[in-house]
């Protein structure tokens, strides 16, 4: 197709594929029936028996549509490949996280807590709700509200990783939910056969393995998995001073009725502990901490934090009053101010600083906020609440906490990439090769007959798995791909170069060609605007069926591992981590969604295949 | 028809050598050094001088130092090795595998019985069911029941198996509780006879359901076109004027012609499943096959025994092409290849 092919032509305007393309389909011109009938190209009459298959049809409407969206969603859904979580662990899909129920907005809200995937409320009846994602394991559902709870007048409740705590207007404390780590084993004193202890419990804290409570003689009484989490506690120093407490991930602080934050726990080395201003040794009223930092707020209104601040903790913004009250989220912090506005800074992964914006105008006023993991809840004066944050996920999370339709449509994009570019590549060494093959025959034909045949008995799996294990074994993820690529191109073109190879040696034999080489047309014009438009037909199905077998190959290798490694995902990969046979089974989630996408684009492809295939050839319409 | 069988099979190790040519190069771009692994330990006890010597000794020994092609060669047993001896792979020395530290040929015996037992119980299986209903399916032609059975057939053979498995495994291990999740036999059984064939058979039945039903899909519609095109052709019409029974015309006359171009995909189709089939659904199901084996081995960087196991597939499926296409000529006189 040089230039001077061009020139040559009668003065189309549009290259020589866009003429086949455009013949293929389009009539050039209105003719009446008998010169259409006339002047109908194979092609044309193949586009029109495909169109006339309402199954084929639909296929290839749905495999557009699911092409488009995998193309299109991921500049909308970013995803972030070290994103994880053990907090959003195999979470369910769904957008409940932030359902309160409406009796609890009803009847006057007492405390609200937020745990990880779910909240507690109690509301000023002493009734105990609970929502969101509410089981926690296979087995235990924190909704399932003990009957000793259920009967007694709760004041004050907490929500932790997987467990609840709550306390009753008689000072007695209640946990349940995840056991197996002691965050629910009362310790001595407040345990059942020591009910009637002289203190009181004013309040309760839960964290991720452990919980705390704080008593009215000043004293915190820790307990849960000491391993994990630093709950040691020197008694004599601290006993009788604690006026509240703030729990991070692994660890937590006191605040002392001189108004200053220390760091009772016996891992003194912590960044909690020796990161602690001078500022926040006198004058703090309030304590607050997210998974890793802490914050103190002082009686000026100033707040000073410190921890592992990365993700944003520590940068304050701007306050249009005074702050007054703390609360802490895993990696945000949100205030009330003294006008009744409220403010939120830190992480912004799942919007949880995104504060509505009645809340910030002064066209409402907050009484109250409560904040942890992922969510918000602001009581205004009127009781109603107002709630931001995370709501779930549309098709739920994996085993790491990653957001499964982000990957779903990231990993769709990788496949369909790969799947369409390794066809690319087999397409054009198969035309070329069957081209020359089929045209000039001879020792060129041999030769490449023998080598296609040398390369289609090599088993596909094991070589293609070898091919990547050896040659992608020390470069990117990127570099990964273009190599699996080329692996499924290199190893898919023979079938292709045969199909086209016996096309050829048909065509060349036709009239028409004889008839061109007659009146003079060069030889490479006869091969490019004479045969292999005629050509176009069996490659347009090949290239459909390979583009599915393509896709199919690159999950098969990513499933075994020997793709696109963990943790850029592809469809393959993520049902690779699908298979076992507890997430099979608890988690199905993780293995339905992209089975289901997955498998309808292999049908789609196949059908119109199939369709492609009976129009072209008109035996098979019999069938 | 003697002279084409020698032929190909000239053809065929002329292909081999080649194949495992390429492979062995491919093997030898990965880093690593066995001198270097057999000599390390001995690095602290001696001193760096007469380590050199005895490191330089020992690639010498091995031959390391050779180009490719005479190590090739000695690999192969095409000449001896450095001790003198034809020692390759023609001679039955497959080497030994690095991470068993036995003999290639030992590791491989007890997952290729499950392999073959696997693909062999599935073929059986598959072809009993498929032939009756690619020709039931084609003299009942665009009916309902036709229909249903391709839309089956299309989902069948469109999706990949390890979605399948995963998805049979959710069926019936985790929702019916039939069969269990994976394995090869109850853990710490130690039945004999009949009772650990049983055992052996159980847990190989969910696997053998999904190579079936991968296998039924593809292979129906085989059956299924191969019938139409001969109910189309003239010796039925002249059946059915002659005015014999349509039963007698379908299954005396129809279905044994209609075999024959069926006859030549279940070989090709059977090589695949050897090669590679199964290697997907061993990995789904744990099963311990040569696929998984191969897998593992892969994984591991084995090399040695992937190496041994690539050969072996390579085999496989050049004996499988030269035999599908000897078997055109065997089922169908009118192509008998004469070349």
């Amino acid at each position: 197709m040089s230039k001077e092919n061009k020139k040559a032509g009668s003065g189309e305007k549009k290259g020589t594929l866009g003429r086949w393309f455009s013949r293929l389909f389009f009539p050039n011109k209105e003719m009446d029936i008998y010169a259409e009938e006339a002047l109908q190209s194979p092609a044309r009459m193949v586009a029109k028996s495909f169109f006339s298959k309402p199954l084929a049809v639909i296929s290839l409407v749905l495999l557009i549509l699911i092409m488009l969206f995998v193309f299109i969603a991921p500049s909308f859904v970013v995803l972030d490949l070290g994103e994880q979580d053990s907090t959003l662990v195999n979470v369910s899909p769904g957008y409940s996280m932030m359902d309160y129920p409406d009796e609890l907005e009803k009847e006057g809200i007492a405390d609200i807590s937020v745990g990880s995937n779910f909240s507690a409320g109690v509301d000023v009846n002493g009734n105990v709700y609970v929502w969101g994602k509410t089981k926690v394991s296979r087995v235990i559902d924190v909704a399932d509200v003990p009957k000793e709870v259920q009967k007694a007048k709760i004041t004050q409740i907490a929500a932790g990783f997987d467990h609840i705590v709550a306390v009753d207007d008689k000072g007695t404390v209640y946990c349940w939910g995840n056991a197996r780590l002691g965050q629910t084993k009362l310790p001595q004193e407040l345990s059942e056969n020591n009910r009637f202890h002289n203190f009181k419990i004013t309040k309760v804290f839960a964290s991720h393995q452990f919980s705390a409570a704080l008593t009215d003689d000043n004293r915190l009484l820790l307990w849960g998995n000491a391993n994990f989490a630093d709950i040691g506690m020197d008694k004599e120093l601290y006993d009788g001073h604690v006026v509240d407490a703030a729990l991070t991930d692994t660890a937590y602080v006191i605040l002392t009725d001189e108004g200053a934050v220390v760091y009772s726990g016996d891992k003194a080395t912590s960044l909690l502990s020796t990161g602690i201003p001078e500022g926040a040794k006198s004058g703090v009223v309030s304590i607050a901490a997210t998974a890793n930092s802490v914050a103190a707020l002082k009686s000026d209104g100033t707040i000073l934090t410190w921890g592992v601040t990365t993700r944003g903790e520590g940068s304050l913004p701007a306050f249009s009053a005074k702050p007054i009250k703390i609360e802490g989220g895993r990696y945000h912090y949100t205030v009330v101010m003294e006008d009744g506005n409220v403010a939120s800074w830190g992480h912004n992964r799942y919007k949880q600083i995104s504060v509505p914006g009645e809340l910030t105008n002064d066209s409402v006023d907050v009484k109250n906020i409560y904040t942890g993991y992922y969510q918000n809840y602001a009581v205004d004066n009127n009781g109603e609440i107002h709630a931001w944050g995370l709501k779930g996920f549309l098709l739920g999370t994996d085993d790491l906490g990653r957001d499964i339709f982000a990957r779903l449509v990231n990993g769709g994009k990788m496949t369909m990439t790969i799947g369409a570019l390794s066809v690319v590549i087999s397409t054009i060494i198969g035309i070329l090769l069957g081209g020359i093959a089929g045209y000039f025959g001879g020792f060129l034909d041999m030769a490449i007959m023998r080598v296609a045949e040398v390369v289609s008995s090599m088993p596909f799996i094991p070589f293609a798995m070898i091919l990547s294990a050896v040659l992608g074994s020390r470069v990117s993820v990127e570099q990964r791909m273009y190599i699996i690529m080329v692996i499924l191109g290199l190893l898919s073109w023979p079938g292709l170069c045969r199909q086209v190879r016996a096309q050829m040696f048909a065509q060349r034999e036709m009239e028409y060609v004889t008839a061109a080489k007659t009146i003079g047309v060069k030889e490479n014009k006869i091969i490019f605007k004479h045969i292999i438009p005629n050509v176009m037909s069996v490659v347009l199905v090949s290239i459909t069926l390979s583009f599915g077998t393509s896709m199919l190959t690159e999950s098969t290798l990513s499933y075994l591992g020997f793709g696109i490694p963990a943790p850029t995902p592809t469809w393959g990969n993520m049902l690779s981590n699908a298979n076992n046979s507890v997430i099979i089974q608890n988690f199905w989630w993780n293995w339905v969604f992209v089975g289901l996408i997955f498998g309808l684009s292999c049908v789609c492809i196949n059908l119109i295949g199939d369709g492609l295939r009976d129009a072209l050839d008109p035996k098979s319409n019999e069938r | 028809m003697g002279k084409y069988i020698l032929k190909r099979l000239v053809y065929i190790v002329i292909v081999f050598f080649i194949v495992s040519l390429l492979m062995y190069a491919l093997y030898n771009l990965i880093p690593g050094d066995p001198a270097m692994v057999e000599m390390e330990p001995l690095r602290k006890v001696l001193k760096p001088a007469e380590w050199q010597r005895q490191y330089l000794e020992k690639r010498a020994e091995l031959g390391l130092d050779d180009p490719l092609i005479v190590r090739y060669a000695r690999w192969m047993g095409l000449i001896p090795d450095v001790g003198g001896t034809l020692n390759g792979l023609l001679q039955g020395q497959f080497g030994d595998s690095t991470v068993y530290k036995r003999p290639v040929i030992d590791v491989i015996k007890a997952p290729m019985v499950n392999t073959i037992l696997l693909n062999l119980f599935s073929t059986i299986l598959t072809l009993a069911i498929t032939i009756p209903l690619g020709i039931y399916c084609a003299v009942h032609r665009r009916k309902a029941s036709d229909s249903a059975i391709q839309a089956v057939t299309v989902v069948g053979y469109s999706l990949p198996s390890y979605l399948v498995g995963i998805v049979f495994i959710y069926l019936f291990a985790v929702k019916l509780k039939i069969f269990p999740v994976g394995g090869a036999k109850t853990p710490g059984s130690t039945y004999t006879g009949f009772a650990e064939f049983a055992d052996r058979m159980y847990y190989m039945a969910l696997p053998i359901l999904v190579l079936v039903f991968i296998g039924l899909a593809g292979m129906t519609r085989t059956v299924r076109a191969a019938m139409i095109d001969t109910l189309t052709q003239d010796y039925i019409r002249t059946a059915r004027a002659k005015g014999l029974k349509e039963k007698v015309v379908i299954y005396s006359h129809a279905w044994r012609n209609a075999l024959l171009p069926v006859s030549t995909s279940i070989m090709g189709w059977i090589i695949s499943v050897f090669t590679g089939g199964s290697l997907v659904i061993e990995t789904t199901f744990a099963l311990n096959g040569t696929g998984r084996l191969y897998w593992q081995a892969l994984n591991n960087t084995d090399y040695e025994l992937v190496l041994a196991m690539q050969m072996f597939y390579t085999v496989v499926s050049l004996v499988g092409v030269l035999l599908t296409d000897l078997s055109y000529g065997l089922v169908d006189p009118r192509v008998r290849v004469n070349k």
